[in-house]
């Protein structure tokens, strides 16, 4: 109950507040849903119930596992794989993402850094499945990505902009979000810049309401729909595809510039991770 | 030109970061990011940089290429962020109503109960990890995925409800011909709107456009009931 009424008081006056995997993301989303109204946020009261035994804690589980175990042609953990935060420093890292990385010289999302760390540490051949096969639960991606973000459960998203790359990518992200193209002339602003409004059925999150926005950036979640744990990249796949635009090629620079604006809109607000959605 | 301020570049980080080895600016063929305006940038990233799969076929018979290349009105409503002042409105108005063409024989409802499958259709046009065949089955309106339209059914809400449509504005000439502009170019009376060109862009057939119409307009439609 005090622990309770602590986080509220943090997430009000915005405080960070540290990350809690033990804590069940869905308390995160309960503070959102308590600290703004929201059509968004509360349209599913089912999802709330499910999310206490939400399957994507499972992925984290295996993720875990994954992560200190020995593997590749190198036999080697991803324990000295660097999420921005140093080397095996997990806590906090991936609320910090996308961000510059010196030893590559790129600005890297979380996908694209696991890529980059199981081919150089643990020595996978960039087709090996284990690194190319990006979507479903039972992927390593998936359980690898998942395992990493719960480690920023509860806090703020908090992308660098101290590198001038992180800065450029952020600013294409945005003109890339209001980008009208394709046969129905759409951007990710047609959708995503209005309150309370509705595709079909579903409520829509608004980027500006960064309170919405936090759990809409809150990947990876387990998608009822699907019945998978999806990534970031994912569901930028999936909107691409309703636009009738071209497909985004995973890891991309322009797939990496609009997650860069899409988690700076969601500055100083709770990552709930993992998250489960409709 | 362009090395010079890669070179420029590089020092500048050298200096300022110290112990800076890896240059993303040294890799060969690609601009430095950081001195592009963010427009030039995303424009960049979109059709140079190898971000999307810019040589699938789509449906229209093109690649994905060209609809991600943006035409004279994606551009304009997206620099004013789909707020464009008078002058550019009434270009857009101008240039909207040029495009519209009129079936031979005047605008004629078709079908309500064909026009009803075709506005809560959401199949056509996709590309991507799973395109759509249209061989299997003809495009549809997806009119639903923003407006309510019968009573049965929950529609989105971006677009204004349809719902009762022909019985507020009854089945006249001049209704018929807004309905079909609406459905034809939408910036034809609102600019930067929203709402896609289903005519103008060549995604619905004349016959589907007048099936949609009749499911708007006919009172015997569950629309309108």
């Amino acid at each position: 109950m005090i622990r309770h009424a602590l986080l509220v008081l943090a997430v009000t006056i915005g405080v960070p507040v540290h990350a809690d995997p033990s804590q069940n993301p869905v308390e995160v989303l309960k503070e959102l849903i308590n600290s703004v109204d929201s059509a968004y946020l509360t349209q599913s009261d089912q999802n709330l119930m499910m999310m206490e035994d939400n399957p994507a804690l499972w992925t984290v589980e295996e993720g875990k596992a994954l992560f200190h175990a020995k593997r590749g042609p190198k036999n080697v953990s991803l324990e000295t794989c660097d999420f921005g935060m140093g080397p095996g420093k997990l806590e906090g890292a991936y609320a910090a993402m996308p961000r510059y990385f010196k030893d590559t010289g790129k600005v890297m999302d979380l996908e694209t850094r696991l890529v980059h760390c199981m081919t150089t540490i643990q020595g996978f051949p960039a087709d090996d499945p284990a690194v190319k096969k990006l979507h479903g639960s039972d992927t390593d991606h998936m359980k690898l990505q998942s395992y990493i973000a719960a480690q920023s459960n509860g806090m703020p998203w908090n992308p660098p902009m101290d590198h001038p790359l992180e800065k450029a990518m952020r600013d294409a992200g945005e003109v890339i979000f209001y980008r009208r193209a394709g046969s129905l002339d759409m951007s990710c602003q047609t959708c995503h810049s209005v309150t309370g409004k509705r595709i079909r059925a579903s409520v829509l999150p608004n980027v500006y309401v960064p309170q919405e926005w936090s759990k809409a950036i809150s990947w990876p979640a387990f998608r009822v729909g699907h019945q998978e744990t999806r990534s970031s990249q994912h569901r930028l796949r999936g909107c691409y595809w309703q636009m009738r635009k071209a497909g985004p090629v995973a890891g991309s620079p322009a797939t990496i510039a609009v997650l860069s604006f899409w988690t700076d809109m969601a500055r100083g607000q709770p990552a709930i991770l993992p998250d489960m959605k409709r | 030109m362009m090395l010079n301020n890669m070179t420029r570049f590089a020092t500048v980080l050298t200096l300022s970061l110290g112990a800076y080895t890896t240059s993303h600016a040294a890799e060969p063929g690609k601009p430095d990011y950081t001195k592009m305006s963010a427009e030039a940038l995303a424009e960049h990233l979109v059709l140079e940089s190898g971000s999307f799969d810019l040589d699938q076929p789509t449906q229209e018979g093109g690649t994905a290429r060209e609809r991600m290349i943006q035409d004279d009105l994606q551009k304009l409503c997206s620099q004013t962020r789909n707020k464009p002042n008078a002058e550019q409105a009434g270009q857009i108005v101008t240039a909207a109503r040029a495009s519209i063409q009129y079936p031979e024989g005047g605008i004629s409802l078709g079908d309500w109960q064909k026009g009803g499958d075709l506005a809560w259709g959401g199949f056509g046009y996709r590309i991507g990890h799973n395109p759509d065949d249209h061989s299997q089955r003809d495009p549809s309106g997806n009119c639903y995925n923003c407006h309510a339209l019968s009573p049965q059914r929950t529609g989105g809400d971006i677009g204004p409800s349809l719902t009762g449509y022909g019985i507020i504005r009854g089945d006249t000439e001049a209704t018929r011909r807004f309905v079909y502009d609406m459905i034809y170019n939408p910036h034809a009376y609102f600019p930067c709107t929203h709402m896609p060109r289903m005519g103008a862009k060549g995604l619905l057939t004349q016959e589907a456009i007048a099936d949609i119409m009749a499911y708007l307009l006919d009172p015997e439609s569950p629309v309108n009931k």
